[in-house]
Formats: C-alpha cells, sequence, structure tokens
C-alpha cells in the first residue's frame, strides 16, 4: 500500500519531466514556419512593420509555408544577448536573423549561420548589389553569410534655429574638432536652456557610443583600432588619448547632456523624438537614419525637420585630408545553420530583400542602398533630402574591424568613455584601463599593438 | 534575572505583553515612539507615490509633475491581449504551476525530516539549508547551457521544473518548521491504530497544517510571480513570456516616455499578488506571517 | 523522541520527488558549472570548448574589477541585509507591540505591500523615487539636497531599495519571535529595576537569540544573490559603482560571451554562500538537525 503511493507520487514526476521534455514544441519550429528574429525598439519600428507586410506577400506566393516574427524588443546589447541565447539551441535558433555586421563574423565562428553561395548563384538579384555589400556577408573562409539590407553613414546633425540664435553661420562646415567645440560653446553660452551637442556615450548607449561617438573621433585622427598589417589590436596610442579627452571636454564643460541622462538605455530615442522636434538640441552627432524617424511612416512624424535641422561632416581632429569623416555599419539578414528548410529561409530573405521592398525599406529606415537599381530608382532619391548628402559621405567611411573580439573591444571603448564622463578616472587612467582589460580580452599581448 | 522559570503560560492571542525599551507606556517615550513608526510608515509608501499617481495621469513621465488631470486611460491603454492577459496568463501558470509541484514535493520530504532522526535526513537538511544560499544567478548560466542541450529552452514545463527545484530548499525547510510544531503525539495515537506513516500524515498532518502548506504556496507563488530573470533567459518566444518579463521589456523600452502606461501595467500586474497575500491574512488573522517557518 | 513505524524505504521514499527535483535540475546544472568553470566556453564566437585548467580562476584573481564587484557585494550585504533589514525589521517589530490595531495595520501593512511587490516593479519604484525629477528630489529641493541618487550615490540607492523591500520579511519574523516571550520575564526584570535598555538586551534579546541567527542567515542569503532590483535600477553602473558580483557576471556571461568566466565566478559565489550557510548552521546549533 505505502510503496505504491510513492510510486504513483513518483510517476507523477516522471510524467511532468517527460511532459517537459516534448512540451515546447509549440515554438514553430516545424518544417513548413519560418522564424525570423529581429529587434524592435524605441523608435526603430520601421523593420517590424515592413516585416509584417513582407510576412504576408511571402505566405501568399509560397502556399503551406508560415512565417512567424519572432521581435526581440530589447536595446542593441541586450538584441545581441537574446539572439546568441535562441541560437545555442536547435529548439529555438531563427531560421533567419537580423545581424549586425560587426557582429557576422562572431556568429559565423560559433556556427550559428549557414553559408548562402548555392542559393545566391541562382538568384538573379545578387549581381544588383555594389561590390561592397558582397563583402560584407562574406567570411574569413570565402562563403556569404548575409545580405545586406543597406548601410549607413553618420554625420552631424544640428539644429538651424539654435545656431542663428547663437550668433553662428548657417549652413554650418566645421573644419575641426575645435569648431565644433566652438560652437558648442557659443550654443551654451548664448542659448539657455539648450543641450548644445550630444555625442553618444558610455553603457547605457551600447554600440552606437563606440560607432557614433568614439570611432567618429578615433578614425578622424591619425590611429584606428586595428593594424590590418600585423593583424593586431591597437590598444594604445594618442589618438585614443585625444578622442577620450574630446569627450571628456564635452562632459566637463557640460556641452554634452548630463551624464545620468546620457547614459540611459533610451536617450537615443529620447534625443530624436523628443529633444530635437522641440528645439532642445544644438547638435548631435549621429547616423544618416534618424530622419526616418520623423518621416510619416516613422513613430515620430515631424514634417518640417527638414527646414529646422541641418546636416554636415564630422571633421577630422585638425582636418586632415580628406577633411572629413564617417563611420558606416549596416545591418544583413541571415539564414540559420539550424534552419530546417534552407531553401524556403533563404527565399525569405530574397522577397524581403527584392528591389520593391529593398526601396520600400530603405527608404522608412533612412537606410543607404547597397542594390545598384534601388540606389539609381527615382522614388528612392526622391523620398529623403538627406540622402544625397549622407550617400556622398560613402566616399571617405571607414568601417569598423569587424573581428570575433570586436564586441569585447567595443564593450572596452564604452567604459572607458563612461569613466572619463563621470569623472571616475582621468583620461591616461582610462586609456590605461582599456589598454589592460582589452590585451585580457582579445587573448594576451602578442595579440595587440600600439601606436605613436 | 533566574533562568529557571516554569513553562510560560499559554500566550493568548491577544495577550498585552508588558514594556520594555520601546513600550513605555506614556509621556515623551510614547510620543517618540510613534514619531518613529510615523516616520517608517512615510519612508516605506512615498517609494509607492509616483507610481501610483503616474497610473492615473494620462501621458505622465518619468518627472513627479502633477499635472492634476486624471483618468483611467493608461490602464486603457495597457489592457489588451499582448501587454496584459497573455502575459499575465503565462504567469498564473507558471508560478502557479510552481508552486503547486513545490509544495507536493517540500511536504513530502518534510515529513521523515521532521519525524525521523536519521544520518540521511541529517545530510539532506544540510544541504538544504546550503541550497537557500546559492545564487540563482549563478546556476542560470549552466541551466541554460543544459536546458539549450537538452532543447527544453522555451518550454513552460521545463521552465516550472526549474523553478520548482530552485524553490524547494527554502519550501522544505519551511515545511519542515511547520511540521514540527504540529504535536507528534497526535500522530502517535493514530500509530497505536495502526495507521501508516502516510495515513497519518494525510489524516492528521495535513489538516493541520493547512496554513502552513497555504503559506509555502503563497511563498513560492509570490517569489516566482516577480521572478524575471529566469524566464528572461529560458523562454524565448514572446508569447510565452510571464509578465515579470514584458514589464521588463516595456520598462527598457518605454520607460522614460511612456511612465504613466508603465505605472498602470506595473499595478495591473501587482495587484494579483497583493490579493493573495490579503485574501491570505484574512483567513488566516493577523497573525498569518512565516511564524512557523523561520523559527530555527 | 518518536518511534518508526514507518519502513525506511517509504520513508527515503518520501525524499523522491523533491531529490529527483534537486538531483536533475538542481544538481546538474551545478555539476556543470564546476565542469565549464575550467573551460572557454562561450555564448557565440567560437564553437569549440577547450579544457583551460584554472585560466578563469587566474584571470579573476588579477581582475580588479571582480575583487571590485566583490567589496560591493559585501557592502551591499551587510549595508542592506545585516544592517538595514535585520536592524529596521527588529525596531518595528519592537516598536510595534502593543500598539493599537490601526497603528499595527498601517505600519506593518505598508512595509509588508514593499515585500509583496514583484523586484521589477520595486525597481521602477526606486528608479522613479530616486530620479533626478523624481518625488525625494521633489520633497528635498526645500533643502536644496536635491541629486539624481542613481547616479550619485549608486550603491547607497540600491541598499535604500534593498531594505525596502526586505524589512517585511525581518519584521514578520521578529513579531513571531517577540509573541513568545513570556511578558513575565519583563516583570520580574522592571521588578529588579533594570531599564528599558537592559531589558531589551538582557532579556528580550537572548530569548530571540535563535529567531535573529535563522533570520541573519535567510538573508544574508538571499541578498548575497540579489540581481534584479540591481539590474533594473542601475544595471551596475554608473561605470561600475554598482556592479556587485551577480551583474558582474551575468555581464561576462551574457554580454561578452565569457559564459566559462561567468562560470567561474559563479563557482567564486557559491563557495561564498556556502561559508555564510556553515557558519550559521554551526551558530543555530538545531539540536535536531
Amino acid at each position: 500500500m505505502r510503496p505504491k503511493l510513492v510510486l504513483a507520487a513518483l510517476s507523477a514526476l516522471a510524467l511532468t519531466v517527460a511532459a517537459a521534455g516534448c512540451g515546447g514544441s509549440d515554438s514553430g519550429a516545424d518544417d513548413k514556419t519560418i522564424t525570423i528574429a529581429y529587434q524592435k525598439f524605441g523608435s526603430f519600428i520601421q523593420l517590424d512593420k515592413q516585416l509584417q507586410d513582407v510576412k504576408k506577400e511571402y505566405e501568399a506566393a509560397h502556399a503551406g509555408y508560415t512565417v512567424k516574427l519572432l521581435p526581440i524588443e530589447a536595446s542593441e546589447n541586450d538584441y545581441y544577448t537574446k539572439l546568441s541565447l535562441m541560437n545555442r539551441s536547435p529548439k529555438t535558433a531563427p531560421d533567419v536573423m537580423y545581424e549586425d555586421t560587426f557582429l557576422i563574423n562572431t556568429d559565423i565562428q560559433a556556427g550559428f549561420l549557414a553559408p548562402i553561395d548555392e542559393y545566391l548563384s541562382g538568384w538573379k538579384d545578387w549581381s544588383q548589389f555594389t561590390d561592397a555589400a558582397k563583402a560584407a556577408g562574406k567570411a574569413q573562409d570565402g562563403k556569404t553569410y548575409g545580405v545586406p539590407m543597406g548601410t549607413d553613414t553618420r554625420a552631424l546633425w544640428y539644429d538651424k534655429g539654435i545656431f542663428q540664435k547663437a550668433g553662428l553661420t548657417v549652413p554650418w562646415e566645421p573644419k575641426s574638432w575645435n569648431d565644433v567645440l566652438t560652437a558648442a560653446r557659443a550654443i551654451k553660452q548664448k542659448v539657455p536652456g539648450v543641450t548644445p551637442l550630444n555625442v553618444y556615450s558610455g553603457k547605457g548607449a551600447g554600440e552606437g557610443a563606440t560607432m557614433q561617438g568614439f570611432e567618429m573621433l578615433l578614425y578622424g585622427t591619425k590611429h584606428t583600432l586595428y593594424d590590418d598589417a600585423q593583424k593586431k589590436w591597437i590598444v594604445q596610442s594618442p589618438g585614443f588619448n585625444d578622442s577620450l579627452n574630446f569627450i571628456k571636454t564635452i562632459f566637463d564643460e557640460k556641452l554634452a547632456p548630463a551624464p545620468q541622462d546620457a547614459l540611459d538605455p533610451n536617450w537615443g530615442t529620447k534625443v530624436n523624438t523628443e529633444l530635437f522636434p522641440t528645439g532642445k538640441l544644438g547638435i548631435s552627432l549621429d547616423g544618416s537614419w534618424v530622419s526616418s524617424t520623423w518621416l510619416e511612416s516613422g513613430s515620430k512624424p515631424w514634417p518640417e525637420w527638414n527646414d529646422k535641422l541641418g546636416y554636415t561632416a564630422m571633421p577630422t581632429q585638425n582636418g586632415e585630408a580628406p577633411g572629413k569623416i564617417s563611420m558606416s555599419g549596416g545591418w544583413l539578414l541571415s539564414v540559420g545553420a539550424n534552419a530546417k528548410d534552407k531553401k524556403a529561409s533563404f527565399d525569405f530573405v530574397a522577397t524581403m530583400l527584392n528591389k520593391e521592398n529593398t526601396k520600400k525599406y530603405d527608404i522608412a529606415a533612412g537606410q543607404i542602398a547597397e542594390r545598384k537599381d534601388v540606389a539609381a530608382d527615382p522614388e528612392y532619391l526622391k523620398s529623403n533630402p538627406s540622402l544625397k548628402f549622407f550617400t556622398d559621405l560613402v566616399e571617405v567611411t571607414k568601417f569598423r574591424p569587424a573581428y570575433p573580439d570586436y564586441p569585447n573591444v567595443s564593450n572596452g571603448i564604452q567604459v572607458a568613455m563612461e569613466s572619463v564622463m563621470t569623472g571616475q578616472q582621468s583620461v591616461d587612467q582610462a586609456a590605461k584601463t582599456f589598454a589592460e582589460s582589452t590585451t585580457a580580452a582579445v587573448g594576451g599581448p602578442d595579440k595587440v599593438t600600439t601606436a605613436q | 534575572m533566574t533562568q529557571t522559570l516554569a513553562p510560560p503560560p499559554p500566550v493568548k492571542a491577544k495577550s498585552r505583553p508588558t514594556a520594555d525599551l520601546t513600550m513605555p507606556g506614556r509621556g515623551p517615550m510614547r510620543f517618540a515612539v510613534y514619531l518613529v513608526l510615523v516616520i517608517v510608515a512615510i519612508a516605506f509608501f512615498l517609494p509607492f507615490l509616483w507610481l501610483v499617481v503616474a497610473s492615473i495621469q494620462p501621458g505622465a513621465a518619468l518627472s513627479a509633475d502633477i499635472t492634476w488631470q486624471f483618468s483611467f486611460k493608461n490602464f486603457a491603454d495597457v489592457l489588451n491581449v499582448d501587454t496584459i492577459f497573455r502575459p499575465v496568463l503565462n504567469s498564473l501558470i507558471i508560478s502557479g504551476g510552481t508552486a503547486l509541484i513545490t509544495v507536493f514535493a517540500a511536504t513530502l520530504a518534510a515529513y521523515p525530516l521532521s519525524r525521523y532522526r536519521s544520518r540521511f535526513g541529517r545530510l539532506f537538511l544540510y544541504g538544504i539549508l546550503f541550497s537557500t544560499g546559492l545564487p540563482i544567478t549563478a546556476v542560470m548560466v549552466p541551466v541554460y547551457t543544459m536546458y539549450s542541450q537538452f532543447e527544453l529552452t522555451d518550454s513552460v514545463p521545463a521552465l516550472i521544473l526549474f523553478m520548482a527545484a530552485s524553490s524547494l530548499p527554502f519550501a522544505i525547510w519551511m515545511m519542515k518548521n511547520f511540521m514540527d510544531s504540529v504535536p507528534v503525539e497526535l500522530e502517535e495515537a493514530a500509530w497505536t491504530d495502526g495507521a501508516g506513516w502516510f495515513q497519518s500524515l494525510r489524516r492528521i498532518i495535513l489538516p493541520l497544517m493547512i496554513p502552513g502548506l497555504t503559506v509555502v504556496f503563497v511563498f513560492t507563488f509570490v517569489t516566482q510571480w516577480g521572478n524575471f530573470f529566469v524566464p528572461f533567459i529560458l523562454l524565448q518566444s514572446p508569447e510565452s513570456q510571464p509578465a515579470s518579463v514584458t514589464i521588463y521589456t516595456f520598462f527598457s523600452t518605454y520607460g522614460q516616455v511612456a511612465y504613466g502606461q508603465l505605472a498602470a501595467f506595473a499595478i495591473l500586474y501587482t495587484l494579483p499578488v497583493v490579493l493573495l497575500y490579503t485574501a491570505m491574512s484574512r483567513v488566516f488573522g493577523g497573525a498569518f506571517s512565516l511564524t512557523g517557518a523561520v523559527k530555527g | 523522541m518518536t518511534t518508526s513505524t514507518a519502513p525506511r524505504a517509504a520513508r527515503i521514499g518520501a525524499f523522491a520527488p523533491a531529490l529527483l527535483l534537486l538531483a536533475v535540475f538542481f544538481a546538474g546544472p551545478l555539476i556543470w558549472a564546476v565542469y565549464s568553470a575550467f573551460t572557454d566556453v562561450a555564448l557565440t564566437g567560437s564553437a569549440e570548448v577547450n579544457f583551460i585548467g584554472v585560466d578563469n580562476f587566474t584571470t579573476m584573481w588579477n581582475d580588479a574589477q571582480f575583487w571590485n564587484s566583490l567589496w560591493l557585494t559585501l557592502i551591499f550585504v551587510v549595508g542592506s541585509a545585516v544592517i538595514g533589514q535585520n536592524t529596521l525589521g527588529l525596531l518595528i517589530a519592537l516598536l510595534l507591540r502593543g500598539r493599537s490595531q490601526s497603528a499595527r495595520g498601517l505600519v506593518s501593512g505598508l512595509v509588508i505591500a514593499a515585500w509583496t511587490v514583484p523586484e521589477v516593479v520595486a525597481g521602477f519604484c526606486w528608479y522613479s523615487y530616486l530620479h533626478r525629477d523624481g518625488t525625494l528630489n521633489g520633497i528635498l529641493g526645500w533643502v536644496g539636497l536635491d541629486q539624481n541618487w542613481l547616479y550619485t550615490t549608486p550603491m547607497l540607492a540600491v541598499i535604500l531599495a534593498n531594505v525596502w523591500r526586505g524589512t517585511a520579511f525581518s519584521m514578520l519574523v521578529y513579531q513571531a519571535a517577540l509573541n513568545d516571550v513570556p511578558p513575565e520575564l519583563h516583570e520580574a526584570a522592571a521588578v529588579d529595576g533594570a531599564s528599558a535598555w537592559q531589558r531589551l538586551r538582557r532579556v528580550t534579546l537572548p530569548l530571540i537569540r535563535r529567531s535573529i541567527v535563522s533570520n541573519l542567515m535567510l538573508i544574508t542569503l538571499q541578498t548575497l544573490a540579489a540581481f534584479g532590483l540591481i539590474y533594473v535600477m542601475t544595471k551596475g553602473g554608473p561605470g561600475n559603482k554598482s556592479s556587485t558580483t551577480p551583474i558582474y557576471m551575468y555581464q561576462e556571461s551574457f554580454q561578452f560571451y565569457k559564459l566559462g568566466y561567468g562560470t567561474a565566478m559563479a563557482l567564486v559565489l557559491l563557495v561564498i554562500g556556502a561559508i555564510f550557510s556553515l557558519i550559521y548552521v554551526r551558530l543555530i546549533k538545531v539540536d535536531n538537525l
């Protein structure tokens, strides 16, 4: 009698365990369902909108297939974490995913992505992509792992009204970092209640701080982050310290927003949905895509934006040739290594990135087209007055060293920025900490070098 | 001062203890005590203030600026399937399932721990005590990897089993202490009548243990209702996320901008556990507490 | 104490469900953790896992950030649990004795309300409370002390929030314990001419010693693992000013993909928890344990 009861209890538990084992099969992993993982955050809603349309289009054209959208609502850093967590298990790995160009090598090495060369060769649209675009998805093994959705550049946005009030000339053409600081100081002095200069900084902004903030400075000095000849990370250089010093200067002189605001992960959303539209921000170092927020399809329509705001290239440190600098990134759509039906998954990528849909997305999300047919399309060219300016920056643009260690290096930069902006460390201390932590993070002293 | 005292007379529920430091009864000391209590009450109330006010202020932001316009618009805005109903239902399933399994396993394990002395039980109890100290974040990394190995990520039942396992040490500890307070004489009577241990557990102890079982259930339920880290890591599909995760996502995405809606969401999400707790205190009287649980 | 009538097998059998759950879902990951602490397993960036010996631990030894996180964890545990929750809980329990029903209901109601609130919501409450334009500054603004507390004093902020959230537990434990203190003892002591403070120190506290010890154990161990509240309020920032070990571990594992290193840190935390646990278990000296 008694042992029987125990047995019953035990088997009840065993049943629960078994149920758990086969429980989660509702997550859409069957062969005819294509799961798409992508980011949706704050004012970045354009991709979500478009994927919903493409889902309908795809399902209509591919009878029997269902597209399951998995929008990941997270800031940039959290998005990478969540995507990696999903990718590590075959059951949750998405079939198609939205990948940042800088992370693609990391994910390829982890075995998360599938090469798509065999499908690309049968896709006539592939010839429309520029060579640079084709290279973005190409790994060190020579295979291609992703189709680019568009690229971007970065520059200075500024409020013309505030400039006039501050007695500054419009259009503004700064020739050096000093010109930028001078303008910001003039705004601080003459236009109270306005944040003079926004440069993303610290861990809250994530990769945005590294790329829109720090690298836009660093790559305008004589130095960079990676020595291609030696294949080593540059962990110490005068340019690095100068860039940190620029950050320190703007926060010390209160030209920048209060550090506690700048450190908020929602700060980027606030800048473009609140501060610029209400005339509370003088200058912002930001991406080519931000105007998409103010289009009718964006999260904060602001029809007058092009009259109120100007844009100009970020100057190099002391005006060194070519006088201006930009950084480019961009995102790709990749097929997961665990995708059950890779052909169908690729077909979704091909549908999403055909000419019409690429055009729609690039317009809505403020992306610079990487398809020649889209780039030449009159509708695209007319869609956004800032487009020509940002497309022309491609001439001077630089790319991040997209090696698997880059995320670690990028984080080290964010930490260094954060410690100087909050006054926790001096520029020299922060640079020293960066050199030490990065050396450890990338695998020891023989993987790094210094520059003079 | 002598310690040789007769066993204390049964303490009546409302017996008024005599004064010591804190109970002078009158005069300035009495005033001081009330002053401290008022300060404590205010200090505990203030952090709630803006959350409550913002929830009924349309367009409230993080800044505590009262506009004196009140409406339930924020509640209306979040009362939809995606924001509230599905996540709260998921939370109910996850926390309820966890609490049920925990109470079941803890009761069975606590009985022999409370009633028999054995090397095994002693060891087990040490293990249990030790486990209550394990930082859950510490095991999350290996749990995640283990789950992905066995394809258990994104499975709600598997999540529930992990949560139950992690609630068990404390639940068993509480349950054992509750059982210790049930006089063994009652069972001895049953044993002489020939009842087995399971029968005496079921017929004698469990009825007396209803408050204890409820406390363990509610404690587990409330803890898991608020647990966001474990489902955040182990569940991937947006539609199976409990409210603890979706509200965190909501906060990190719209916290600055739509604090009023966040506040409304937070209140709706908190309400079930507060009601549960209040209902339980009513049923078991003001004396409900972790009394039996942590006397050590 | 009791005479057993149950067969040994059945007694052990009663442990089975709990044991099974704990073995599979608790001990399993722990054993896996011990293994992976000695590997370079990564969230992404590499598909292979290498055994790297004690490298993770030597890295940790030389990692100033790790030591910083351990120090912050100690401050957090001592500040919010040992001093904050424990003392405040005892104080409230003492002050509430014999007060009117309404006073008891109001004060303990509010204290308990803070405890029942899910930790993410507690995080929101404190985030907005301590924010630059928050309620606290609205009050302190009159005396010119307003500032963004999450930014200027992040550790104090998370400690206060955790005291707020956790005091109810200690209060309930002490209310229960004080209920069991026989009033006659106080009367006897009062007759002997002991002052109120002496009565508290010589009579009340020794009698509730065991409650104090077990309460301290439980809250210390729970605070050691605290993650959600700090994560919601500061994410460990600004810089690393409130990055306690659980936060640092999460960051290393899931944001910089170093699962192996994060797991090694987890092991260290587990060992610290174990030491605390053992000290307290010894202190309790529960005779039937």
